[in-house]
């Protein structure tokens, strides 16, 4: 069953563009002139009960608009939208009840109260009893080790603490899916692995289903199955992890330190990424030739050292959001 | 539908308290922003005791007319700024993009948005106006219609900002221009209704309703008048729906914004 079903969605937005210096302002108020932006064109997709979505693209890719458009913060110009079979544009506060939201860049919490304070205020918000929030909350205190600061205001919380409460406060009415839009943003690598492994227990424990956006590609690489892919407002590529490393498995990278230089030439299947004095790099399209084939072309005796290595997802993401630019 | 009602009411008063705790946490600036208030407010009235020193009638007031007219211009201005002071910083909100925690919550938009602060000041006004009641003249009578024509007062001035502040999901930055009627309801609400005459007199019973806030509530407390209270109650329902009806109408074309965009 499908929980989010999203078909043709675009969003424009409208702005205002202001010439320079006084003679702009004034030509801007008489005769204001506008750039459409066209933040979302034409996505479909749908996500099933209990997956982890990554929602990936460069800056400005659109990430966030479509986000903010399945939670009912913005509306759509056009297509349309079902998220656990409710419009969020018509059912936004019924929607709110079972869906969960933490922007990475935005707070939510009281700064001045506790947690535990700012996680009972969100139960109100939720109408939950307050029994059961207690409750909730003592749950989620040993689930996600929130010992430590649970009774410290959270303007005295480190970023990571603060973040790990945000998640957790959007947690508190049991949502059945999960929006977390660059919810790993300015944090140490320690603090990150905390949080994916608050996330993937969640997914575990609760089914919750979970659209996740993120700048790190590990993030990604560790909680998703499946990768959406968005660049310029449209969805570029739509495939499970497995499938998009597996193309890109075909390819491995070799590094080779030589003795003396080499004169190479880019043959079927071997491409030259880098030669500079003795140190070269090499891709091999596995499907086109083997990596027997490619050392041989380097000479045996020749290599001091050499490193064969799989292409980093990191590199394969790039490559596609490049290939968009084109 | 009840519950709803209940629950709704419960949030915001949460969060009222909240905000409140926040402003008290740092105790000396807490009493004496409330006393400077109330200083500030009461050094205008010496103007106006020296005023009628010189001549016992000024537009159609009597001295406790006017006692209560600024009573209530305290008292309009004290609710609406303590308990919906970001009804006054709307457009700000909307253009920088604050609404987005308010909308992924079950709850209205429009009052998480206006009760997520207070003006811990605005206690003052408050306290200041009741001391005024006092001068003129306390009853029960006079305590409950004082108290009621405050709450209807505060709800008047939050209900127009609301309704100018949501301009700003049409024309972005509208904030000179809520911010300059705001001042005016503000400023005017202190003189007798008599100096004014024409097409002012007229703009204050309709889109600057001081009217409304203050000049029929001074006559209803001087001469009780059923009707012209229902009329007062009619009024300030009429305009607090508008506000939800302007701010809904206006949420269509909201359009959140990223915190980078936000800076500029
Ligand atoms: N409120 C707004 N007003 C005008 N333009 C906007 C607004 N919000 C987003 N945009 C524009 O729409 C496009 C998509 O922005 P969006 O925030 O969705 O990108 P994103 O994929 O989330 O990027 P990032 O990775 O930087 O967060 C960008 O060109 C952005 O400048
Ligand atoms: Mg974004």
């Amino acid at each position: 069953m499908a929980v989010i079903t999203v078909k043709d969605l675009s969003k424009n937005f409208k702005v205002k563009v202001k010439e320079k210096g006084l003679k702009g302002s004034i030509k801007s108020i008489i005769k204001p002139k506008y750039n459409i932006i066209k933040a979302v064109k034409n996505i479909s997709f749908s996500i099933e009960k209990g997956e982890m979505v990554a929602f990936i693209g460069p800056n400005g890719a659109g990430k966030s608009t479509s986000i903010k458009m399945m939670t009912g913060i913005l509306f759509p110009d056009k297509g349309e939208i079902d998220v656990l079979g409710l419009n969020p544009e018509k059912d936004r506060r019924k929607l709110a009840y079972s869906i969960g939201c933490v922007f990475g860049q935005k707070e939510q919490l009281w700064t001045h109260l506790t947690p535990y304070d700012n996680f009972k205020f969100f139960g109100a918000i939720y109408d939950i009893p307050e029994k059961q929030v207690e409750k909730k909350i003592d749950e989620f205190r040993e689930l996600f080790e929130l010992d430590e600061f649970i009774n410290t205001p959270v303007r005295n919380l480190s970023l990571g603490q603060r973040i790990r409460c945000e998640i957790v406060a959007s947690l508190i009415h049991e949502p059945k899916v999960l929006f977390l839009d660059e919810p790993t943003i300015g944090l140490d690598p320690v603090v990150k692995e905390k949080i994916r492994t608050l996330i993937k227990r969640m997914n575990k424990e609760y089914k919750t289903t979970v659209i996740l956006t993120s700048h790190d590609v590990s993030d990604i690489e560790k909680l998703c199955k499946r990768v959406i892919i968005v660049n310029k407002g449209q969805i570029v590529l739509d495939d499970t992890m497995e499938n998009l490393k597996y193309h890109y498995l075909n390819k491995k990278i070799i590094d080779a330190k030589m003795k003396e230089k080499v004169n190479l030439e880019d043959k079927d299947g071997i491409t030259i990424l880098k030669d500079k004095d003795y140190n070269l790099k090499l891709e091999v399209d596995l499907k086109k030739t083997s990596i027997s084939e490619a050392i041989n072309l380097l000479n045996t005796d020749n290599i001091i050292d050499i490193n064969i290595s799989n292409v980093p997802l990191e590199q394969i993401i790039s490559s596609i959001y490049k290939d968009g630019d084109k | 539908m009840l519950t709803e009602v209940k629950n709704q009411i419960k949030v915001n008063i949460l969060s009222t308290k909240y905000a409140l705790e926040r402003e008290m946490l740092n105790k000396v600036t807490f009493v004496s922003n409330i006393i400077f208030m109330i200083l500030n407010n009461a050094s205008f009235i010496v103007q106006w005791v020296i005023l009628y020193a010189i001549k016992d009638n000024i537009g159609g007031y009597s001295f406790k007319q006017v006692l209560l007219l600024w009573g209530l211009a305290a008292m309009g201005y004290g609710v609406s700024r303590f308990f919906f002071k970001n009804a006054f910083n709307l457009s700000d909100m909307i253009n920088t993009g604050k609404l987005d925690n308010y909308l992924v919550q079950p709850k209205n938009v429009l009052l998480a948005a206006i009760t997520s602060d207070v003006e811990v000041s605005a206690l003052g006004d408050i306290l200041y106006a009741y001391i005024i009641l006092l001068i003129y003249g306390l009853s029960l009578k006079s305590f409950l219609l004082f108290t009621l024509f405050g709450i209807t007062a505060g709800f008047i001035l939050a209900s127009v900002s609301v309704i100018f502040s949501s301009l700003a999901f049409w024309f972005g930055r509208v904030e000179v221009i809520s911010n300059t009627l705001n001042s005016i309801m503000t400023n005017f609400a202190t003189y007798p209704e008599g100096i004014f005459k024409g097409i002012i007199k007229i703009l204050f019973y309709t889109i600057l309703p001081l009217g409304f806030a203050s000049y029929l509530p001074v006559q209803i407390m001087t001469n009780f008048n059923i009707y012209n209270l229902l009329v007062v109650i009619f009024i300030v329902l009429l305009f607090i729906g508008l506000a939800f009806l302007t701010f809904y109408k206006g949420l269509r074309k909201y359009s959140s914004t990223n915190l980078m965009n936000a800076r500029v």
